[in-house]
């Protein structure tokens, strides 16, 4: 779970990591009441998971109140990048010297945290990976070990930044690694990280993502997940365990299936026969009927989507018992969409007889590459 | 032969007392695997489908000199009870819990080598080695005794395969679900050893995706020490890219590791055939044999 920038910060700054002031505003009523904590000249930052935010105008500058309300009377429920804006971080402008790049990550190659050190942050660090690596430090966390000053002073020197960054360096680093372990994340990222006169240095914006398989025992990042915007479908299919990932803007094929590697496979196979897949959604193991339904539900009410691929292998999962559910689902639903059902595994026969029982939109077809075949004639129709 | 598991496997199942670990014990005893104790913690004593039970882990192996062990435990208890049959001295210890958190399975991944042990998954449907035992919850009827074999990231995609395969008269030797987790308890890279040495394995199937580098590293692996031939697949070409969130992400694969292409090109390098998707794999093995 990807946090809000705001979201972020406030986790900082409970850690001890030096942030500047802020307050967050979801109404333009007050503003002056709002800010009060707050000294000119300010930053404005619309709260939106897009790249590139501050050249869509999601980023600006206010030098005194009647400028402030101006923007954020603008800003709020506005749309960047199809994105709507519901939150705003009104934060001081910080004065910096240089932007350095921090993150704790769980890397995968070693499967321990890592830390990753650059003395040049800011927008293009991507581009310095690739055009000068040497400028990107990797140093790894041993658990056990944990955050040691030689490990500091290797940075220091090895990225040629003033040896008086020692202990700022350290302390930011030491309690960015609690944080890495509290809230159970996959990535703590400051960026930039600014070092500013005598020193000092401060997390001026930053990344947070949280290991989805372990929000059962962070009350709190769950909390937080209520804010992030996400879609409908996203959501309504959350309510029953279902994972809806939208796939390409237009597509007009969804794929329904029991496991990830599956759908992955289903969207290389109508990927390459030349269909655009919008979406899929993946049932996890042992739907029943009830659930089925609703996921084919949910699938259909997506108004780009023509076509439903639903592809079971069952284990776990029973093919009769997604049989029946497509027939409950087919019979709720507008008529005129195309159903394809591939069932292989458990109970396969039971459940090819009750999807021919079904007398309209739906075909039984048996294999993978058989369904994307009749998705491809159906299309052709 | 066979890999992991054989007929001699003296198998515990952790969980035995709940729902999916009494239905899927009765499975692997049905199959033949010599299941030979349960545990659940607070129901020592009692028995289950004639399986004893106990409540911890070291009474269980000292009492049937089991030598493995299986987890049918939710995800939140997984990390204790993988601890607890590793620190009774089980040398492999299988866990199938879908979201299992990652943080869990760092310590597991660790404590795990430093005991000379193996973890097979999480988030995977276990191992068989068809005709002689199975220590998972996969539809075995689909699996058939041969000389290929297998190991997976995903479940439905290997089904998928071993489907095709035991219809085209292609059987397996082992086929191990490796599961689908940022951090599995063994790797590709852990693995290929086994199959390499194992008699009645002739060729090694492997089914990889996007993501992590266990390709990657398996491709060098594969170059240097693997005479058998490997046929692999990278399933998730078209998956949509995970919004890009921070840099951190593109900064650790700026030199391509995790891509499909990336992963593809050095496996090629290494010489293992590379299938375009699970048909494929079969067309390929049955040129090989």
């Amino acid at each position: 779970m990807k946090f809000m920038e705001y979201q972020a910060r406030e986790v900082f700054e409970e850690y001890g990591i030096p942030v500047k002031k802020a307050v967050v505003i979801d109404s333009l009523e007050n503003i002056d009441e709002q800010i009060k904590g707050l000294t000119f000249p300010l930053v404005v930052k619309a709260q939106v998971q897009i790249g590139g935010r501050g050249k869509a105008g999601g980023v600006q500058f206010a030098e005194d109140s009647d400028s402030l309300k101006a923007i954020c009377a603008k800003m709020l429920h506005s749309v960047l990048k199809g994105h709507k804006v519901n939150k705003i971080m009104i934060v001081e402008k910080a004065e910096g010297i240089s932007e350095m790049y921090l993150s704790i990550i769980l890397d995968r190659l070693s499967k321990r945290p890592m830390i990753i050190f650059s003395s040049q942050g800011g927008v293009d660090i991507e581009e310095t990976a690739v055009t000068n690596p040497e400028a990107i430090i990797k140093v790894p966390i041993y658990p056990e070990v944990g955050v040691q000053k030689y490990t500091v002073h290797y940075l220091i020197n090895k990225s040629g930044i003033d040896k008086g960054l020692l202990e700022p360096l350290y302390d930011i680093i030491s309690k960015l690694y609690k944080v890495f372990l509290a809230i159970d994340a996959l990535i703590v990222e400051i960026n930039p990280l600014l070092v500013c006169a005598e020193n000092e240095i401060i997390a001026l914006d930053g990344k947070v993502d949280v290991d989805d398989s372990a929000l059962y025992r962070q009350p709190k990042v769950l909390e937080y997940r209520d804010s992030i915007q996400e879609e409908a479908l996203v959501l309504e299919a959350r309510k029953y365990k279902f994972l809806y990932i939208p796939v390409e803007e237009g597509g007009d094929v969804a794929v329904i299936s029991n496991g990830s590697g599956m759908l992955m496979s289903c969207i290389d196979h109508i990927t390459k026969a030349g269909m655009t897949v919008g979406a899929v959604l993946d049932l996890g193991g042992g739907a029943t009927s009830d659930k089925i339904k609703e996921a084919v539900r949910i699938m259909l009410s997506n108004t780009d989507i023509k076509y439903l691929f639903i592809n079971i292998f069952g284990g776990i999962t029973r093919c009769n018992e997604v049989a029946e559910g497509v027939k409950i689902a087919m019979e709720l639903q507008p008529k005129g969409k195309c159903v394809i059902v591939r069932l292989e595994g458990t109970n396969k026969e039971m459940g090819i007889e009750i999807i021919k029982s079904i007398n309209y939109d739906v075909v039984s077809v048996d294999g993978l590459v058989e369904g994307v075949e009749e998705l491809y004639k159906r299309r052709q129709q | 032969m066979s890999v992991l598991i054989d007929k001699n496997t003296r198998l515990i199942v952790q969980g035995i007392t709940g729902r999916e670990g009494t239905f899927h014990a009765e499975q692997m005893l049905q199959y033949g695997t010599q299941v030979v104790a349960g545990v659940t913690t607070g129901k020592g004593g009692q028995t289950v489908l004639g399986v004893p039970v106990f409540d911890t882990v070291k009474e269980a192996i000292e009492a049937t000199n089991a030598n493995a062990s299986i987890l049918f435990v939710p995800a939140k208890h997984t990390a204790a009870g993988v601890y607890e049959a590793l620190d009774a001295g089980l040398e492999l210890v299988i866990t199938i819990a879908e979201h299992v958190p990652v943080k869990d399975m760092m310590g597991i991944y660790h404590f795990s080598k430093s005991k000379n042990c193996r973890v097979i998954g999480p988030n995977s449907f276990g191992i068989i080695s068809p005709g002689k035992a199975k220590a998972g919850f996969m539809s075995h009827k689909i699996f058939s005794e041969g000389n290929v074999g297998v190991m997976s990231r995903s479940a439905t995609n290997c089904y998928e395969t071993i489907s095709m395969m035991t219809n085209n008269g292609i059987g397996q030797s082992t086929c191990i679900g490796v599961g689908g987790d940022m951090i599995p308890g063994s790797t590709f890279l852990d693995l290929l050893p086994l199959f390499e040495q194992d008699e009645q394995t002739k060729m090694i199937v492997m089914i990889g995706e996007i993501g992590g580098n266990e390709e990657e590293l398996a491709a060098e692996y594969i170059k240097e020490n693997i005479t058998k031939p490997v046929i692999a697949l990278i399933a998730g070409k078209n998956a949509p890219k995970g919004k890009s969130m921070g840099h951190a992400g593109a900064i650790v694969s700026a030199d391509g590791t995790g891509s499909a292409e990336n992963k593809e090109k050095m496996l090629a390098a290494a010489g293992v055939h590379i299938a375009e998707n699970t048909a494929g794999i079969v067309e390929i093995v049955k040129k090989l044999l």
